[in-house]
This record gives C-alpha cells, sequence and structure tokens, in this order.
C-alpha cells in the first residue's frame, strides 16, 4: 500500500501528529507510513484504508464508527497481542498490525457468504438447531467457535511483561478530563485538595480537543491553569475502572515508561465523575457499511489527525455536534452533498452500496451520492461508575438520554456532560462548583448542593423505518430484538441475553440505549418500563497482566535452606513454603532418628507468642482440652475444633511465664489459627487481655529426635537436662551453641526421644551447624518431611487433614481422650457433646496391617463391603524401615472398627488385599518407653 | 405491530404447542420469512394452584418440567422477583461434572450429566453441552492426595475419573506451563473427561419453554413476600401480585432461601456468601479443558465465542450484594497467570457477582421440612447448576408420590441434627 498522502489535509490548529516524524508499520502485509501521534486507525485512514474489519457473524465488511477506544470495528492484532483498539493505540515503529476476524484476506473474506444466510442466522439460532444427531454436535460446536470475534491467543512462551501497582489517596479523584472534569480539579485543587485528574485520552481536553478555534483557545487556557498546580496529578491514557465501596477506585494506566500498564488503587475522599457523552449511532439499513461515522468521529479525524473521511458527504444532525461536522468537513475539502436535519423532519432511510457507502435514501425518498454518511443523532451518558456508587440512572425524554438521579452517596459527584449541557463556560462554572464542593465534602464539611446543569433538549432519535445494526460487534440487527421480543425473550435482560445485545467489547456503551428504544417499541412499552441493564465494572477492559502486577506469590523459605540446597535436599511445595521433602534416602534417614540421632527443621510450624492475664481463658475456649492447671515450665498438646466439631488443627503449647505463652499450629494452618484466634478475640471477647504475635519467621525451629539427641543437645546447651529436672513435655529456656533465649521443649512427633528448639531465625543456621558439628561421633544426620512422616506414622500420630478431613470430628481422630466435656464453653462442644451422646456410631481412625506385609496400599486406597459399597479409606500407608512392614492408618466405619476386624481395601490399580485393624495406633514402641526415656 | 409482552398480568391465558425446532424449521422460517411463535406462554396469576415453586432458576424450572412431562401435574405456577435465570442460574460459570468425593453426590451428580446429555433433545432446544473433559491440578502432595480419593471413589461408582501426570495435563492443555520450577508446580490432575460446560441461559430457557407448553405458569415479576400456615400444614401464599392459595409449596430460591424459609419458621443450616466470576475479550480458541485449581483459588475455561470465563471460591463474608470487587480481580489475574503465563496481555471485559446459600458440607438441602407442604430444594452453594436437571427430576417424584427418592435420601434437612453429613468440600471448594 502506498503511504499516499492524499487523505491527510493541511495542518489543523489542534492536530496532535508531529509531520516530522514519520512512523512505518505494516497492515495485513503491506507498509503504512503514518505520523507520530497517529493512532493505528487514523494512519490507516490517511492512507485510504476504508475496511477495517469483518464483522463477527455475517463477515461483513466495516470501518470506522467512533473513532475512540470503544470503536467497534476497530480491534486488530498487533504483533502478538490481539484486540488491540486501533482506534486508540498509536501508531508505534515496525508495529506488524492485522485485521483479526478476515479469512483468507479482509477483502475477500470467504465466511462473508454467512451473509446470504443471514437470514437463518437470527437471534439465539444456535439454540434451535444442531440438536440432532446428538452425535454430530462436537463437530457442530468447532464450526460455531470458528465464528468467535476475537484475535489470536500470544503464543505459548509469551513472557509476562513488567506490570506494576500502586497505591494513592487523593482526596479527590476526577474521572474525566474535559473541560467540566478540567474544571472540577481545579475547582478542588484551589481549595487545597489533593487532586488526582484522570483522562481516558492521550491529552486533557476532551471535546474541547477536536472542537473550533475558540474550544481550543479554552483549552489552552485550562490546561495552563491545571499545570500551575502542584497538587493536580494529571494521568492520561488512563482509565478509572471502577468505584468499589467506599470509595475504593481502580485505575489504569496504559502507557508508561515503568511499566507496561499500571494499576493503580486509590482510597478517594470524593469521586467526581465528568467522563462526558458518549455519541450514539443510529439505526438504519446499511448503517454499517464502511463510510457510516459518527460526527464526532468525523470530527476527531479531521481535527486530531488531519485525516479527509470522505470526498462527498451526507451529514444527518440534530444536534450542534453534527453542524460542526458540516462546517468542518467543508473546511477540510469534503464536499456537503446534502444535509440531513432531524430538527427539520428529516431521516435517513439507508445507506446504500456493497462494502463502502455510495449513496444515501433519506426519509424523503431522494437519493444522495456520497462515499461518507456521518450521524449526529444524540447521546448516552457512561453513568456506569455512578452506577457502582448506587446510583439508578433516569430516562430523560426530553433530552433523550439517561440521567444520573439524585446521588445517594455525597462522596460521589457528577459534572460535565454526563449530568447536562451548556456553552464551555458553563461546563467550567459547573465544574468548579463541584470541584470545591468535592474538596469541602473530602474535608468532611457538611455537604452543600451545587447548582444543577440541565440538559438541552433533544429528538428522540433511535432508528429510522428500516432496519439496521443495533451492535456491529455483536451483528445485532434491530429486527432481531423485535423477534426476540416476540419470542417472549421481552425484558431488557432477556433480549440482551438471548440476542447478546451490548455484550461485546464496549459492554453496551454503544448498544445499550438503542437496544431499549427497539426494545420498547417492539413491546409496547416506555423506556421506564423496559428498564435498564446493570453497567459491570470495569468500565474499560483491562490486562490480566495490570491485574496480576509485577510478582505473583511470595515464597517462605526457611535461613536453613541454602544448607539444605548443598545438601542435595529435595525440595516440595507446602503452602507458601518451599522445604526440604529429604535429603536423597528418606527411609535411611527415618532409620537413623530410631537408631542414632537426627535434626529436622521445622521452621514453618506455626508460632504465635500469646501474653496477657487471659491467655487460659482463650487457651480453654479453642482447644477441646483443659489448660488451667498448665504450670510454668510445661507444654501440652491440643487440638482445636471449629464449631461444628471437626477437627481444625493441633499443635503443642507451652507456659514461658506467668503471662506468657508460645503456641504451635501446623504448618499450613499457620494464618487460618491466627484468624481465629483474633476472631474469638475482636468480636466475641473483646474484654480479654491477650496479644498475639505471630512469630513464625522470627523462629527458627529444629527437632532434635533419636537416642542420642539428649546427649548432642547437652554438648551445645546450658540448660539441664537431666531426665529428673526436664521430663517430658517440659519447656526451658537458655542457651543452645552460644545463642541465649533459645525456647527448648521436650515432645516427640516422631516418637523417639526429642527436643524442639526454637532459635532467634537469624542464628538459625548457625545452631542448625554447630548441631551437626557436634554430634558427628554421634551419627546426627538432616532428616526431612518424609521421614518425619514416617516415623510420626510408625508411632501412630496423626495429621490434621491428611487422616481427618472436613468432617471429622474429634472422636472419629481418635482424640477423645483429649475432649473435655466438663469444662466451660469451648468452640465446637455443643457438637462434640451429641457424638459423645452417640458415641460408637460414627467412623474411626485406626492402624491397619496388611495382611502380605509388603504390599503398601496407596493412600486414598478405598475400604469396601458387599463388592464395591465404599465404607473407609486409607488415609496414610508407608513401608516402615523400623519394622520392614507397611504401616497403615485408614477410617474404618464402627462396626469395623474393632481389633482384628478383617478389611477389604481396594487398590488403586483396581486390585484388591485384605488388611486387619490393630489394637494400637502405634506400631513401634506403644508404651510410649522412648519418648520418656 | 408490536405485540405487547410483559409480565405484569392483565392478558389473556395463551394456549400453544411449542415450535420445533430444527435446521429445517430455521431454513423454512428463513426462506418464507415467518416469525417464531412465543416460547413463553403468558399466563395470567391465579388464585390457586396445585404446586407453588418459588424461584425461576433452573431448579424451579427443571422441577416445574418434571413435574408436567413424568407426572402430568400441571396445574403449577413458577413464581419468579425478577426474571427467569436471574438469580445464579444466569449467573453461573456452568460447569458440570460428576467427580464428586462421597459415595452418595457421585451418584446423584452423575445421573444430573447423564440427563443434561439428552437435555437438548428431551426439550428440543440446544442447551450446548460441551463435554470437554475437566481437570483439577494438584500443587502438593495434599491435594494429589484429594485428587486420588475422588478418583478411586469416582471408579468405584463407574465414573470416568482418574490421576494423570503433569506430562500428560500439558499434552491436553499446552497453554498450562507444567514446568517444575513454577511456585506451584502441577503435580498431576484430577481428569474427568465427560465434565464440561454448557449455556446456562439456554438451560433455563429450554425448560421454561418446555414446562409452560405444557400448560405450567412461569410468573416472572411476582414476589413471595410470605406464605401461610395453619396446623403446621401449608395453605397460601403471599405475593406481591395478590394472594394464592395452595398446600404445596417449593422453595427454589438458592442464595435467597433462608429468607423463604423462614416465612414459615424452619430454620436451616445456610449462609449466604457471594461468589465472583469473571470474563475477557473473546481470543480464538486454545483452552480445550475445563482447568480448576484449588490451590491458587481458580478455575477457568473458554467458551465457544473464545471468552475465557474465570470463577474462584465463594468471598469469605456473608452477604447479599452481588457487586464484583477489586481484590478479586487482582487475585484472580495472578493466579491464572500462574497457570498460564503467556496471556498477560488479555483483557478482562467484565466481572460480577453471584450469591451462593452454603452448607457446612457443601452439599444441598432437598426434601420435607417440618411443616407439611412445604419442600425445599435449597444449599445449592456454589455448584448447583449441574445439579438442576437431577434435583428438578427427584424433586418432582418426591411431590407427585410423596415419598423421598432414594438418589436424594441423603441430603435431607434432618441430617444436620442427626450428625449424617455429606462431605463435598474437597471436591467443591473451588471447582464447582
Ligand atoms: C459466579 C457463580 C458461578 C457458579 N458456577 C457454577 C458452576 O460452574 N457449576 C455449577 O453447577 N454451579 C455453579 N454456580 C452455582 C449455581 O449458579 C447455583 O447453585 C444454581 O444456579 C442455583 O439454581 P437455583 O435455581 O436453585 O437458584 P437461582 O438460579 O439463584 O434462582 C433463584 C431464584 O429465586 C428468585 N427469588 C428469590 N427470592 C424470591 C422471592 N421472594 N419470590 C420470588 N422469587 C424469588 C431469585 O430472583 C432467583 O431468580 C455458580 C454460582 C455463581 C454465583
Amino acid at each position: 500500500m502506498s503511504p499516499s498522502e492524499h487523505w491527510r489535509i493541511e495542518r489543523q490548529p489542534g492536530e496532535v501528529i508531529d509531520r516530522s516524524q514519520p512512523i512505518n508499520f505494516t497492515w495485513n502485509g503491506s507498509p503504512v507510513t503514518g505520523y507520530s501521534g497517529d493512532t493505528i486507525v487514523s494512519a490507516l485512514m490517511a492512507s485510504g484504508v476504508r475496511v477495517m474489519s469483518r464483522s463477527f457473524k455475517y463477515h461483513r465488511p466495516r470501518g470506522v464508527v467512533t473513532a475512540t477506544y470503544f470503536d467497534p470495528n476497530c480491534s486488530f492484532q498487533v504483533g502478538d497481542e490481539p484486540n488491540v483498539r486501533a482506534a486508540h493505540r498509536q501508531v508505534r515503529e515496525g508495529d506488524v498490525v492485522r485485521a483479526q476476524n478476515a479469512w483468507p484476506s479482509l477483502s475477500f473474506d470467504v465466511r462473508a457468504a454467512n451473509q446470504l444466510v443471514g437470514r437463518f442466522l437470527g437471534p439465539g439460532f444456535y439454540y434451535k438447531t444442531f440438536i440432532r444427531p446428538q452425535t454430530l454436535w462436537p463437530l457442530y460446536q468447532k464450526v460455531l467457535s470458528r465464528f468467535s470475534p476475537g484475535g489470536e491467543p500470544p503464543p505459548i512462551g509469551t513472557p509476562h511483561e513488567i506490570f506494576d501497582k500502586r497505591f494513592a489517596h487523593p482526596d479527590v479523584l476526577v474521572a474525566g478530563g474535559g473541560p467540566a472534569g478540567m474544571a472540577a480539579a481545579l475547582g478542588a485543587a484551589r481549595s487545597g485538595a489533593s487532586v488526582m485528574l484522570v483522562e481516558e485520552e492521550y491529552e486533557l481536553g476532551g471535546h474541547l480537543r477536536y472542537g473550533g478555534v475558540e474550544s481550543l483557545a479554552a483549552l489552552a487556557s485550562l490546561r495552563a491553569e491545571v499545570a500551575s498546580f502542584d497538587n493536580i496529578e494529571v494521568l492520561t491514557d488512563s482509565v478509572v475502572l471502577g468505584r468499589y465501596d467506599d470509595n475504593w477506585v481502580g485505575i489504569v494506566q496504559r502507557s508508561g515508561m515503568w511499566a507496561k500498564e499500571r494499576l493503580i488503587k486509590a482510597r478517594v475522599g470524593t469521586l467526581v465523575v465528568a467522563a462526558g457523552l458518549i455519541e450514539r449511532p443510529y439505526v438504519f439499513e446499511g448503517n454499517d457499511l464502511p463510510g457510516v461515522m459518527l460526527a464526532t468521529a468525523a470530527l476527531r479525524l479531521t481535527g486530531l489527525h488531519a485525516v479527509k473521511p470522505g470526498t462527498t458527504a451526507v451529514v444527518f444532525t440534530a444536534n450542534s455536534t453534527g453542524d460542526e461536522a458540516v462546517a468542518r468537513l467543508r473546511s477540510a475539502g469534503v464536499q456537503i452533498a446534502r444535509v440531513l436535519d432531524a430538527r427539520k423532519g428529516d431521516d435517513v432511510v439507508r445507506a446504500l452500496g456493497r462494502g463502502k457507502v455510495t449513496g444515501v435514501e433519506a426519509g424523503d425518498g431522494s437519493t444522495t451520492e456520497a462515499d461518507l454518511l456521518v450521524t449526529a443523532t444524540g447521546w448516552t451518558a457512561p453513568t456506569s461508575l455512578l452506577n457502582m456508587a448506587g446510583d439508578r440512572p433516569i430516562w430523560n425524554p426530553q433530552a433523550a438520554r439517561f440521567t444520573p438521579s439524585e446521588l445517594i452517596d455525597i462522596r460521589v459527584m457528577a459534572t460535565g456532560g454526563i449530568v447536562g449541557d451548556g456553552s464551555t463556560a458553563e461546563l467550567v462554572a459547573h465544574g468548579r462548583a463541584v470541584g470545591s464542593e468535592a474538596a469541602a465534602r473530602a474535608r468532611g464539611e457538611v455537604p452543600q448542593s451545587v447548582a444543577a446543569l440541565t440538559p438541552y433538549p433533544h429528538p428522540a432519535l433511535f432508528q429510522s423505518t428500516t432496519v439496521g445494526f443495533v451492535d456491529f460487534s455483536e451483528d445485532v440487527k434491530s429486527k432481531d430484538i423485535v423477534s426476540a421480543a416476540r419470542e417472549g425473550y421481552d425484558s431488557s435482560e432477556l433480549a440482551k441475553r438471548f440476542t447478546t445485545s451490548g455484550m461485546g467489547p464496549a459492554q453496551g456503551k454503544l448498544e445499550m440505549v438503542n437496544t431499549m428504544a427497539v426494545l420498547a417499541e417492539a413491546t409496547d412499552r416506555d423506556f421506564e418500563s423496559t428498564g435498564t441493564t446493570v453497567w459491570r465494572p470495569p468500565y474499560a477492559p483491562i490486562s490480566l497482566g495490570a491485574l496480576a502486577g509485577r510478582a505473583f506469590e511470595p515464597e517462605r523459605i526457611s535461613p536453613i535452606q541454602s544448607w539444605h540446597n548443598e545438601h542435595g535436599a529435595k525440595n516440595m511445595v507446602a503452602g507458601q513454603w518451599i522445604r526440604p521433602e529429604h535429603y536423597g534416602n528418606p527411609a535411611a534417614e527415618a532409620a537413623n532418628v530410631r537408631s542414632r540421632v537426627g535434626i529436622i527443621d521445622l521452621s514453618p510450624l506455626g508460632k504465635l507468642d500469646l501474653r496477657g492475664p487471659d491467655v487460659v481463658k482463650l487457651l480453654n475456649l479453642v482447644y477441646t482440652n483443659s489448660w488451667d492447671n498448665l504450670a510454668i515450665g510445661s507444654v501440652r498438646y491440643g487440638v482445636m475444633c471449629a464449631e461444628d466439631g471437626v477437627v481444625m488443627d493441633d499443635g503443642v503449647t507451652g507456659r514461658l511465664g506467668a503471662d506468657h505463652y508460645l503456641m504451635t499450629t501446623t504448618s499450613s494452618g499457620a494464618g487460618n489459627v491466627w484468624d481465629w484466634l483474633e476472631m474469638w478475640l475482636q468480636t466475641v471477647h473483646r474484654e480479654w487481655q491477650v496479644t498475639i504475635t505471630p512469630v513464625t519467621t522470627a523462629l527458627v525451629s529444629i527437632n532434635i529426635a533419636g537416642p542420642h539427641s539428649r546427649e548432642l543437645l547437652s554438648r551445645v546447651t546450658d540448660i539441664d537436662l537431666d531426665p529428673a529436672s526436664f521430663g517430658y513435655l517440659k519447656v526451658r529456656t537458655g542457651s543452645v551453641a552460644g545463642i541465649d533465649d533459645c525456647i527448648v521443649w521436650r515432645i516427640g512427633f516422631t516418637g523417639e526421644l526429642s527436643f524442639e528448639i526454637h532459635v532467634p531465625a537469624s542464628y538459625g543456621l548457625h545452631v542448625w551447624q554447630a548441631l551437626l558439628e557436634a554430634g558427628k561421633d554421634l551419627g546426627v544426620a538432616a532428616f526431612g518431611v518424609e521421614a518425619q512422616r514416617i516415623l510420626r506414622l510408625e508411632k501412630g500420630h496423626l495429621i490434621v487433614g491428611q487422616d481427618t478431613d472436613g468432617l471429622t470430628l474429634a472422636y472419629q481422630a481418635g482424640l477423645g481422650g483429649l475432649v473435655k466435656l466438663g469444662k466451660d464453653d469451648f468452640s465446637g462442644k455443643p457438637e462434640l457433646v451429641l457424638q459423645e451422646a452417640r458415641a460408637g456410631d460414627h467412623s474411626h481412625l485406626v492402624a491397619i496391617e496388611t495382611v502380605d506385609p509388603m504390599l503398601v496400599p496407596p493412600e486414598a486406597s478405598q475400604i469396601v463391603v458387599n463388592g464395591n459399597d465404599i465404607v473407609g479409606r486409607v488415609t496414610s500407608s508407608r513401608m516402615s524401615p523400623t519394622l520392614h512392614r507397611s504401616v497403615c492408618l485408614a477410617h474404618v466405619p464402627a462396626d469395623l472398627a474393632a481389633p482384628g476386624s478383617r478389611l477389604t481395601i481396594v487398590l488403586t490399580n483396581g486390585d484388591r488385599a485384605e488388611a486387619v485393624v490393630r489394637e494400637n495406633l502405634a506400631f513401634v514402641d506403644p508404651e510410649g518407653v522412648r519418648l520418656r526415656g | 405491530m408490536a405485540q405487547t409482552a410483559t409480565t405484569t398480568g392483565g392478558r389473556a391465558r395463551t394456549r400453544g404447542r411449542a415450535a420445533r425446532y430444527s435446521a429445517f424449521d430455521i431454513v423454512r422460517r428463513g426462506v418464507t420469512h415467518s416469525e417464531w411463535p412465543r416460547s413463553f406462554n403468558e399466563h395470567e396469576l391465579r388464585t390457586t394452584y396445585d404446586v407453588v415453586i418459588v424461584g425461576a432458576g433452573v431448579h424451579g424450572l427443571a422441577c416445574a418440567y418434571y413435574l408436567a412431562v413424568n407426572h402430568g401435574i400441571t396445574n403449577v405456577a413458577v413464581l419468579e422477583k425478577s426474571y427467569m435465570g436471574g438469580g445464579g442460574s444466569g449467573r453461573n460459570t456452568a460447569i458440570i461434572r460428576s467427580n464428586y468425593l462421597t459415595p452418595e453426590g457421585v451418584r446423584f451428580y452423575d445421573r444430573s450429566v447423564k440427563l443434561y446429555e439428552k437435555l437438548s433433545v428431551d426439550l428440543n432446544y440446544n442447551v450446548m453441552f460441551s463435554q470437554r473433559g475437566h481437570l483439577t491440578l494438584a500443587h502438593n502432595d495434599a491435594s494429589l492426595r484429594t485428587m486420588n480419593w475422588r478418583a478411586e471413589v469416582n471408579k468405584l461408582q463407574g465414573i470416568d475419573s482418574s490421576v494423570i501426570d503433569a506430562k500428560e495435563v500439558g499434552r491436553i492443555v499446552p497453554y498450562l506451563d507444567v514446568s517444575a520450577d513454577t511456585r506451584y508446580p502441577i503435580l498431576g490432575a484430577l481428569y474427568h473427561p465427560p465434565g464440561g460446560i454448557i449455556r446456562h441461559d439456554a438451560v433455563n430457557w429450554g425448560y421454561a419453554r418446555a414446562a409452560t407448553h405444557l400448560g405450567v405458569e412461569i410468573h416472572q415479576q411476582t414476589e413471595v413476600l410470605g406464605i401461610e400456615t395453619a396446623g403446621g400444614k401449608v395453605t397460601g401464599v403471599r405475593t406481591s401480585r395478590g394472594n394464592i392459595s395452595t398446600s404445596m409449596v417449593i422453595n427454589c430460591t438458592a442464595g435467597w432461601a433462608s429468607t423463604i424459609s423462614d416465612m414459615v419458621d424452619v430454620k436451616m443450616p445456610l449462609v449466604t456468601h457471594p461468589l465472583q466470576a469473571a470474563v475477557t475479550e473473546p481470543v480464538k480458541v486454545f483452552l480445550s479443558a475445563v482447568i480448576v485449581s484449588g490451590s491458587l483459588h481458580v478455575y477457568v475455561s473458554q467458551t465457544d465465542r473464545g471468552e475465557l470465563v474465570f470463577g474462584a471460591s465463594v468471598d469469605p463474608y456473608p452477604s447479599y450484594s452481588m457487586r464484583g470487587s477489586l481484590e478479586f480481580t487482582e487475585g484472580l489475574a495472578a493466579h491464572i497467570l500462574e497457570l498460564i503465563p503467556s496471556i498477560s496481555s488479555l483483557k478482562l471485559l467484565r466481572q460480577w457477582a453471584g450469591l451462593c446459600d452454603m452448607t457446612p458440607d457443601y452439599s444441598p438441602i432437598m426434601g420435607v421440612t417440618p411443616v407439611e407442604g412445604f419442600l425445599v430444594d435449597v444449599g445449592w452453594g456454589t455448584y448447583g447448576f449441574k445439579a438442576g436437571p437431577v434435583a428438578g427430576e427427584q424433586m418432582a417424584q418426591l411431590i407427585a408420590t410423596g415419598r423421598t427418592p432414594d438418589l436424594i435420601a441423603a441430603f435431607d434437612l434432618a441430617r444436620f441434627a442427626d450428625g449424617r453429613l455429606v462431605g463435598e468440600k474437597g471436591a467443591a471448594s473451588v471447582g464447582h
């Protein structure tokens, strides 16, 4: 394509292109040259391109309609990026731009044949066909998916570019940088407020930018005034996405030096919506032909980009914008073949032509030759931000548009076209008044009302006497809405859903009012009773990248992790943590613990520091057992149940001082338990004096386990480890490897004599290495999570969440001994009382032995009776390096829970195996001799 | 021109058979330019019905249809305070599957999948059921264990469901990052080939159309304000458009269920939470299966039009608000890009929320209540769309016979007092 400048007109006073900077890109493979400041579409228009896309369903050729971000016909593929709004996106050197929905080419699209069968593709046609034969439906479906209107997904391997986020707290946020919005920002800034002024386009100014000389003069002085205020932050090419509860506002900043897109989240004092007006297309036959466009589109193309959109034009006007378009086109050298004035009763009946406009038929039956038809038939107020603040706009029949009702939230205000009309001076005056009131409200002053801005009367123009497109992007015609209504889809919600009108990329901004108008007429109702549909956020589409931001998920690692990695650790993901599963041979690691001594890094263990005179009350409330008599220097194991009696967490809590406790939780439950305790303290027992500090990452936890553990620890600590003074379930503080204030307690998840030490985190690695060094001759070795799982299973200790599930009550988990129904109320008590009364009626956690000792039934293997009736399952299973046979825990029903009961297990490969219920949960050392030694 | 068609009553009762939908008929009407007849017959609200169904979501509509088609009970009114499908049935993400966790759940949902498979033909309305396969990803050994558990229960019930490894997952969905060095590596997945998505509106409308042509009445814009009882039995319903006498009321109002049950003082263990969802702009189809990640709290599918449909677990606090939040979309996008890193330039187009009536065990509540003539079909939480056909069928049978069918016996209201919960949290909290 030759970079023809034929369509470029002489320099315009408000043009935004830089003629000294040509930009080259390709369009469907052909080179195109535009200027810096051009949008892709304006550059194409300047080169004479008129067909921008093929429509979604009928593959009709389509051209520019609005020349804005929301142009329904100008979504392109730019490089690997699909659905780029090419009437907004500026040209960049080297861009590879392609049309999206055309095959094999834009000028010859095979699927345009759909037009011929168009009369069969009415609304919801797919609901009515492809029903039989059912076997062919998958094939039909493939055909339907060819209709997808979007571009190509980015190829696999496309990197996540840099996206960013920012928080802001402006006193006043103004959405929309037209004259009223700029004035509102000024009004607020003058009274000292911090202001954020957000404009969708690349520059402030709104409709003034493509207005006449007077508009441009007014714009220049407003811009200068805005620039003179340090307390106004201007964001261009940025959109307010939504207003959420309590004036929480999301803004996407689309271009910036630092990131591809940035999401700004602002807690706003007062939100001023100054979003202007969106020009509405007119519905008539041929209204989708390339060459039919809105008056604002013609003004933009000529005024901003100095592009002449046609040679000979017919203008259909009902307002001053249409009149202005007549004058502008004329001065741009477009021949005005005819002006049809709706205010005088003129009408457009159809645009003539195939693939482009060649003529226009007026309401009087006459036709005029033209390659451009410009319409100016009315406005839609983009009230969506106000809707999100709870406002239901009302139809204003005189102005033929929706306007906001009484704004209910005093911290949301509106100015400009969205509320009414006026001269530039009037708009600015209103904006200033609203802005200063917005600042006052942000300061918390009593709200004052601001004089209203009222809309001008406007003829109610929606559709001509002919059938035309209501929704270009969805290919919905007016008659589709009529037939939907006749078929019974006659409320606005049903009609919208059935025809999909307004469901496309513009989300109803162009289509909603016309859809309603057609529906109202078809059902003989007025606008009021036809209703509206709710505008849902976001106001404009936002990339997933911007929403996601920079980093997705934090990783937690222990301060000892570097050592683990250097020593062959195979790591695993455990919630937020990355931690060693084993160091090569978990069975050997376990065996070493049983015979000598091992150390494990338990840093992910949840840890909460509890202080205050009422800690015992809290412990009694959340744990099922009693905490009244826990002496200083002792620890106790506890089980937490939710209010429905289901086991939610377990762990050990030690009493370090009179009013000082350290609670440990499961690694994955740490966050939940903290929430849970705070919930009780903050909502139910606000009088209790308890301070909770999460110290999970402040302390490194190391467990020393095995027969030599006392010997090992004694070599590095000043704490007296003599079993007579430091017995099982006791806690001491002291120095370990030279580090003071370590907490050491004796417990035994592994079933061995063991000491758990909690060390200030920054010394964790030092203590770890000191233990390894000191215990060389004792055979000390690190062990990982897998070895720990084996050891605890041999000992018959359950893991919450593995051996229990979302329904397991304390009794079913074999934890009945820890439930003290005698104490005052505690979480889960009512349900547990009920269960206790029905003892025996529920499933039980038992240890089982497979008849074939070498068989390890996979976890999740089901226990069945009578063939395939499921009655239970294996929850944990391992080969025991200590016993050289498989060890398992399982849930079984009451009638199979007695020791000696025989079970049938269905293995995951379908085979069946026999097993027997054991007497005791512990396979190794059921008496606990090792533990207490 | 305009044939008047509002839902605000005052019009003659129309009768009529449904037009047959077929490709042939589409062509015939295209050629002759003849119009399609009304899909839903119009009725005046009468003062007495044998059965009143509250709520015109998929459950109420399906129940009405099966009452008429299976049992010949047609003196039935479905009352709807807004428009049909205006609740969860028009807001859900339309995932259909049967790979649940409990034997009771698996049997029940499997029946629904079977009904869905022939629903287009039964209703003569293409509901576009796309059995494209359903993958629940496991990112850690705990979720892998749950997947194995589900697979084992499923297999024993004859459901096509198995655990596959990461390589296989990558083969089915090449866009997923199945490499081992991601933050949440994909260790495997529960694969359920018959699972898929459906056109939710089509299901609602198909049932409505078939039911009204069998004589059932659907009254939109008709809000139930109270339920009358005498001697522990239902006697009538007060609505925004007048009173109705009836001896049988079915509560099919999902997110609003406790407000209806309160009218007869039947307390239910339901808490309503919002559930949010969002869609992107369309791109050409690249994602075949439905992908669920419990650890990342997201799921995604791609419609035939090319939009990605996203969902998550319920908002953490109870509310009747149906507005979306910004935080939801942020978390959603971050997690989706964790799974499918190459699509950060795709744009989110719309977000919304619906209401979910959550039960403690993530299973529904169906059947009789202490008030005679007041039945419930509620507790559909985040997972009830897929159950529309089976629940409708079984509830209709209960109404017609007075006996609770076996398939739904486990889901009775009394189970909460008796401690017989049917725990489905592990299979329904993120993947709906
Ligand atoms: C975002 C989201 C995603 C979901 N995804 C899935 C999914 O993928 N798969 C799945 O199976 N399920 C899903 N669900 C759940 C599913 O949508 C619901 O469980 C299901 O639609 C419930 O259907 P229903 O007919 O019982 O209720 P609804 O469809 O909610 O219908 C209840 C109706 O009752 C009406 N009503 C309420 N009060 C009154 C009154 N007083 N008088 C008259 N009428 C009244 C309401 O207006 C409403 O129309 C999802 C839900 C949401 C919100």
